[in-house]
């Protein structure tokens, strides 16, 4: 709860205060599923802050809800005012899988169009489109990935563009070795009455993970893998200024 | 304990009917069968009429003499060859219909129902019909898995999850078999040795449904596919070589570096689809681009959503010019048109994917997710998965999978976090992919099928639960509540019909 004081204070006003553009929303809910058909992936997430009342559109998180478990929500008001779910968007925004059962619970669209899929900007090209080389001069940089909470797993068309630009980067810098130090946000905090912490071998897995992937990608790089049982948060623009997500990442660290 | 299922007679005389068709071809046709070591010379163009016309299989630098030749040879004991279980007819894969016609034609004595893996299990009696009836009703070859779990590259991998056998129908999971013997046997469709270019072709770095990059093949460094076999046990043409060479063909000795080559080069220059429909005539006239000299000749690997369309290549059936349609008898003009409308439905009919690990778990699109058929089947003229396509649909595992009391049946239990989808505890025919991989959350999931030549190599799926294509058409509106009309589930099976 003091991290969460911390970063109410840090990052503008928390869950239990009416929201507006650009404050920090943060809450727990059983995700609702509104079956608008604009097409491919045009389905939308709803959920419900019970602290507040209000029923967000948190559809465009990189990694969607799924129906059967409780979602950790995270995201601050979209400046667009429409509403194309039938609930004011968070946008950023992200949603984290619980382990906490939920019934399913699907609504129709109710008139209400959803969106039509967009390719998001994070989308990597294939393999045979050739990466432009990045411009030197090349000296120590850090590249972090962002994860779901208490998971390890690559998020789609989020962290594949990440780690691809990082790689990227990395072959033409050519660093000696690379530290990768995986980190987890382990501080319990209390969102809507559940207390919250991720694991602390999360950091570790998610290192791992990331470190295997490098393995693959850059074959007999020197690399050395640890791990941070504890985050604080970043201003790092590819966590969409959400300070909970800046938490839960890998650091890649290429080192000369 | 059923051994001969009621199906047995319809399927006979589907048999028949293909053998008497054969014979039309007249008396000095060779046989439509490719025995090991018959020395024929392999056409560069080599055509097979089937149920819903001709496929057409193409020898790039052929013809091929196949004398002495690794995949037409016979390489172990049991006198089977490559060829056995990858028929040219058959889009080099197997169809039932062969199966029993080779059954009637031998007695039971030809290698292809080899005790190994040609039967229920080798503890059988092996002259009985019924001993292969997985075979003979199914297409089902037996498939042994070590346990505990072996990655591709023979890598030990510890399994976060337990397995007991509930059900033994043909004794090949208990005994010296099962997995206290360290042994697992499941029951698996062979899948097609042709169209490979576009099997090994990788168009992204990642695996979006593991979370990783993709693995690199352990010979040359290369990111891999991931949708060569069933269970992705193995990664390459080699390793997959190797495990055919020393399972299905008993091979006593490892096959040497000389017939490896003389493998790989023969299985990259096949390609096989339908060239003319019995309904709708030649695939690549009145417009449509399809068959395999297109397959042949088009790049492998690319994203039908980015690129050129899924199924694209019947675009010209969609609005056929009154010239053209005048040539055409009204069957035809009306066949051609619902292989269009099927090429449509198949890439624009979206529906709510529910439960689906490999699509609404782990990879985070959500679930439910709406999309359609080309959501998974996303490649430009094969439909098979640009990622690796390890999905579980449900066919293998229950309650998606229709009952069979033929099939052995596993009680998994997942002893780290519980799969996604079914929970804990999960009942299944054949774990699939997790046998490989040893991740409770990968139970199930099978490599998305191949979509070419299916007329020649009917039942479908990997356990031959879909009998004819209007089955896989059937299984799906089952599974997914998909709400097709009678007429897209028509479309879609023309179109099938003519891939």
């Amino acid at each position: 709860m003091k991290r969460l004081a911390v970063l109410a204070a840090l990052y503008g006003c928390g869950s239990t205060q009416a929201a507006e553009a650009g404050d920090l929303v943060r809450f727990v809910a059983c995700p609702v599923y509104r079956d608008t058909d604009s097409g491919k992936k045009s389905g939308c997430w709803l959920g419900d802050d019970r602290d507040t009342g209000m029923r967000w559109d948190v559809s465009q998180s990189p990694y969607k809800p799924d129906w059967n478990y409780a979602m950790l929500v995270e995201g601050r008001p979209s400046t667009d005012a429409a509403k194309p779910c039938g609930a004011p968007t968070l946008d950023p925004v992200r949603t984290s899988r619980l382990d906490t059962p939920c019934v399913q619970h699907m609504i129709p669209a109710e008139g209400f169009t959803g969106r039509k899929f967009v390719l998001p900007r994070r989308n990597i090209a294939p393999l045979s489109v050739t990466r432009p080389v990045p411009a030197g001069p090349y000296a120590e940089r850090v590249f972090p990935v962002y994860f779901e909470f208490d998971k390890d797993f690559l998020v789609y068309q989020y962290d594949d563009w990440l780690v691809d630009n990082a790689v990227t980067w990395i072959r033409a810098a050519k660093p000696k070795r690379l530290i990768v130090t995986g980190f987890a946000a382990t501080e319990p905090q209390v969102v809507s009455g559940v207390t919250l912490a991720e694991r602390p071998e999360v950091a570790g897995e998610r290192a791992e993970a990331i470190a295997e992937t490098l393995r693959r990608l850059l074959p007999g790089i020197v690399m050395d893998v640890r791990s941070e049982p504890s985050a604080q948060p970043t201003d790092d623009a590819e966590a969409d200024g959400l300070p909970w997500q800046s938490q839960r990442r890998v650091e890649i660290r290429a080192l000369f | 304990m059923q051994l001969l299922p009621q199906r047995s007679l319809p399927l006979a005389l589907g048999a028949l009917v293909l053998a008497l068709s054969v014979g039309a071809r007249g008396g000095d046709t060779p046989d439509r069968w490719w025995a090991p070591g018959e020395g024929r010379v392999l056409p560069a163009v080599l055509d097979y009429d089937n149920a819903n016309g001709t496929l057409r299989t193409l020898v790039v630098g052929g013809p091929l003499k196949t004398k002495g030749h690794p995949f037409f040879e016979p390489l172990g004991p049991n006198g089977r060859a490559c060829v056995t279980c990858h028929q040219p007819a058959d889009a080099m894969s197997l169809s039932v219909a062969s199966a029993q016609r080779q059954w009637e034609r031998t007695g039971g004595k030809d290698p292809l129902f080899a005790a190994i893996d040609g039967s229920n299990c080798p503890t059988l009696p092996q002259q009985k019909r019924e001993s292969h009836s997985l075979l003979l009703e199914r297409g089902l070859f037996r498939i042994e898995r070590p346990w505990p779990v072996r990655s591709f590259n023979g890598k030990p991998v510890t399994p976060d999850f337990t397995i007991e056998v509930v059900r033994d129908p043909n004794g090949c999971n208990s005994g010296v078999y099962g997995p206290a013997a360290g042994r697992i046997s499941v029951y698996r469709r062979p899948r097609p040795v042709a169209n490979m270019k576009y099997l090994l072709a990788v168009g992204f770095p990642y695996d979006p449904k593991q979370g990783y990059a993709l693995p690199l093949d352990p010979d040359d460094g290369k990111p891999q596919s991931g949708n060569l076999m069933a269970d992705n046990r193995a990664g390459n043409l080699r390793l997959q070589m190797e495990d055919a060479g020393s399972s299905h063909l008993g091979m006593l000795k490892r096959l040497t570096p000389a017939q490896r080559k003389r493998l790989q080069d023969f299985e990259l220059r096949v390609f096989t689809a339908m060239q003319v429909s019995k309904a709708g005539g030649a695939v690549d006239s009145g417009g449509a681009k399809a068959g395999p000299a297109r397959l042949r000749d088009s790049a492998p690997g690319a994203l039908g959503s980015i690129g050129e369309p899924v199924w694209s290549e019947f675009k010209g059936w969609e609005s056929i010019p009154p010239e053209e349609a005048a040539r055409l008898t009204p069957e035809q003009l009306a066949f051609r048109q619902s292989v269009a409308r099927g090429a449509k439905v198949f890439r624009d009919k979206t529906f709510l994917i529910t439960d689906t690990a490999g699509i609404n778990s782990r990879i985070g699109f959500g679930n439910p997710v709406r999309n359609s058929c080309v959501f998974c089947h996303n490649m430009s003229q094969m439909g098979n998965d640009v990622a690796p396509g390890q999905v579980d649909l449900g066919t293998t595992t229950l309650p998606f999978a229709d009952p069979w009391a033929d099939l052995p049946l596993f009680k998994v239990t997942c002893t780290g976090r519980p799969h996604p989808h079914y929970g804990r505890v999960i009942y299944t025919y054949d774990p699939g992919f997790a046998l490989t991989s040893g991740k409770c959350a990968d139970v199930g999931k099978i490599t998305l099928q191949s979509m070419r030549g299916l007329s020649a190599r009917a039942p479908y799926f990997s356990n031959g639960l879909a009998k004819d294509l209007r089955g896989v058409v059937d299984y799906y509106e089952r599974r997914y509540s998909i709400g097709y009309t009678e007429q897209e589930k028509q479309d879609l099976v023309n179109l099938m019909s003519v891939l």
